[in-house]
């Protein structure tokens, strides 16, 4: 076997986000060399940080077999907590409320995940309606309006010349790489992604671990609804509304599986900057809203494809 | 822990749409106007359509986000496409193509169905703005009379959910294909050691699932008279509601055409009987939400997760 086949399939046996963030920055590179000044890259860094934070959510749940589709109603809910006014509070408690809304959230689809055994499918995509529902029902009464100050300012901070987003990504995400891989937690998340039944068996804390991963989820739903608030400036009803179905995309592109921690923290990261990265190329290039469309449906499918083409036997299925 | 009958079928599946029907009849004079039952018919039949494919994935364990986006690019090829039959075939061949892609993705690839199924939604709904980038287009009269006409007094929407929910229940119950769906549904190795061929059927699912949402896109913009490149953007959503609210399993192996007809009644009696009330459409996402949640609580399951 030539070296250079023997280097396509160990690349085609990373996470498809790796090599496609190669490949795009490969196109970028001779199609657009402007995309590719660290300014701009920053920039997209920090549009990636909002799906990033939602992504470590999402794979931490896909880790334990279940899933999360509240994000879009997570967000929608703080946008509108925090813009329309309707909180009498000063900032800091008002973003403190919503992160306990968040982790409330997280909660409640976790208890009937857990304790009812419901659908994780069904249970988060009911919250996300209801929430969605209700925010769009109240925002007749109060309509949503700009983000608070302290938001605003610390999406625009930069430290070290780096956009506070992007290092509060960071100080989320190395953390959680580092739990996930050598605490007790991640241990039995692990073993009871490979096999539930078998960790139960053992004694692990079958639901308790699929439990927290859900309040987890649910606490980074909320955080990455500021981020993407301070970012956007102000607040609407469908604010993040594809955030929920793109971390879905994010995470498996990032390696992770159901029941599968492949790809660890890293890969979904790389993964939401590849989506953002995407998304930014093709509007450089030019192409309206439908061959966009048309070109990111592709790309995620023939991603996924590789990659589940190159692991088929070796998951679940 | 109780074991789920294969039907899926419990006496809240089959009680809510029954409580829906006997509390609006009782509470809203006009739900009882026989215009507003003709005009509920039309309003299920392509939810009705779109759920009984989306049956077919959710027996096997999959799930089909495609539905929408199907819906909504056949009802542009039938704007554009001046010969009404020529339409329908382009349509009906969109449908079985992006059956085979997501059932080739899922049963050979090994692609996850959400994720397939995803991006084939987001293909197709850009090709779609491509193909009718604005709502309009000449839909041909025999089109919007074979949705919205009568026949011998009964409206030709009962007829189109008449012959959806009868031919799928004779492949679902008196079919040997059928049972190949619950055995391979309910645990596919032991199927697969059976000589089922687990993974052509699910090829075949997805191609009916598609298949059948194409149909429903044809119903639907006969109905609504003209094309619409958002025309199916909220069914599938819909379709997965009204498939759960009938106790079809996500997980597969349960799940019935009878089930299936439950909750798509339940969710239509739900939109009719709050436009009736004047309610907000939204606080209907936040009904069906709860409805929703309250359906999947009263089935406990073997699985926590998905």
């Amino acid at each position: 076997m030539s070296k250079l086949s023997s280097f396509l399939i160990r690349a085609l046996a990373l996470p498809p986000a790796y090599t496609g963030t190669a490949l795009l920055l490969l196109a970028a590179a001779w199609l657009r060399p402007n995309l590719l000044s660290p300014m701009l890259l920053l920039l997209i860094l920090r549009q990636a940080a909002p799906l990033g934070i939602a992504a470590m959510g999402q794979s931490l749940v896909m880790r334990g077999r279940s899933l999360d589709l509240s994000a879009g109603g997570v967000i929608a809910a703080v946008a509108y907590l925090l813009t329309s006014g309707a909180l009498p509070l000063s900032e800091p408690l008002a973003l403190l409320l919503c992160l306990l809304l968040g982790a409330a959230v997280g909660a409640f689809n976790g208890l009937l995940v857990v304790g009812v055994r419901a659908s994780a499918v069904i249970v988060t995509l009911s919250v996300s309606m209801i929430l969605s529902g209700i925010v769009i029902a109240l925002s007749q009464f109060h309509a949503p309006g700009d983000a608070p100050q302290l938001l605003r300012e610390l999406a625009r901070t930069r430290w070290l010349g780096l956009p506070l987003p992007v290092l509060g990504w960071a100080a989320l995400l190395l953390p959680a790489a580092w739990l996930m891989r050598r605490s007790v937690y991640g241990r039995a998340m692990d073993a009871i992604g490979a096999n539930p039944r078998a960790a139960e068996l053992s004694g692990l804390p079958h639901l308790r671990v699929v439990f927290i991963a859900h309040l987890a989820s649910g606490l980074l739903s909320a955080l990455s609804g500021f981020v993407l608030l301070g970012f956007v400036g102000v607040g609407s009803v469908n604010l993040g509304a594809e955030l929920a179905l793109n971390s879905l995309a994010a995470a498996i592109l990032g390696g992770v599986n159901f029941g599968s921690g492949r790809g660890g923290m890293l890969g979904p990261a790389v993964a939401a900057f590849m989506l953002a990265l995407l998304f930014n190329f093709l509007t450089s290039l030019g192409l309206g809203e439908a061959s966009r469309l048309m070109l990111q449906g592709a790309i995620i499918g023939a991603a996924a494809w590789a990659y589940a083409w190159r692991h088929r036997g070796s998951g679940q299925h | 822990m109780s074991t789920t009958i294969r039907s899926g079928l419990s006496r809240y599946t089959l009680g809510l749409p029954l409580l829906l029907v006997l509390g609006l009849l009782a509470s809203n004079a006009d739900f009882r106007q026989p215009q507003n039952l003709l005009n509920f018919g039309g309003q299920i039949a392509a939810l009705l359509i779109a759920a009984l494919g989306q049956l077919f994935v959710t027996l096997l364990g999959g799930i089909d986000l495609s539905v929408g986006a199907v819906m909504s690019l056949s009802s542009c090829l039938l704007a554009v496409q001046p010969d009404p039959l020529w339409g329908v075939l382009f349509a009906l061949g969109l449908g079985l193509a992006v059956g085979l892609l997501n059932g080739v993705g899922v049963a050979l690839a090994g692609v996850h169905p959400l994720v397939m199924t995803l991006s084939t939604a987001t293909f197709l709904q850009g090709l779609a703005h491509v193909v009718l980038p604005i709502p309009g287009g000449r839909i041909a009269p025999a089109l919007t009379h074979a949705a919205s006409g009568t026949w011998l007094g009964l409206p030709h929407s009962l007829l189109w959910c008449g012959a959806a929910v009868a031919g799928v229940a004779w492949l679902l119950n008196r079919s040997r294909l059928g049972l190949h769906f619950y055995a391979v549904g309910g645990q596919a190795r032991s199927a697969y050691l059976n000589g089922v061929n687990a993974r052509a059927l699910v090829v075949l699912a997805y191609m009916a699932c598609s298949l059948l949402a194409a149909v429903a896109g044809i119903y639907l913009t006969g109905r609504v008279a003209a094309g619409d490149p958002a025309l199916g953007s909220a069914f599938a959503l819909e379709s997965v509601a009204a498939v759960a609210l009938g106790g079809v399993q996500l997980t597969g192996g349960a799940g019935s055409v009878t089930g299936v007809v439950a909750g798509a009644l339940s969710l239509g009696l739900l939109t009719n009987g709050l436009n009736l009330f004047g309610v907000s459409p939204f606080m209907r996402a936040v009904l069906t939400g709860c409805l929703l949640l309250a359906a999947v609580s009263v089935q406990r399951r073997r699985i926590v997760g998905m």
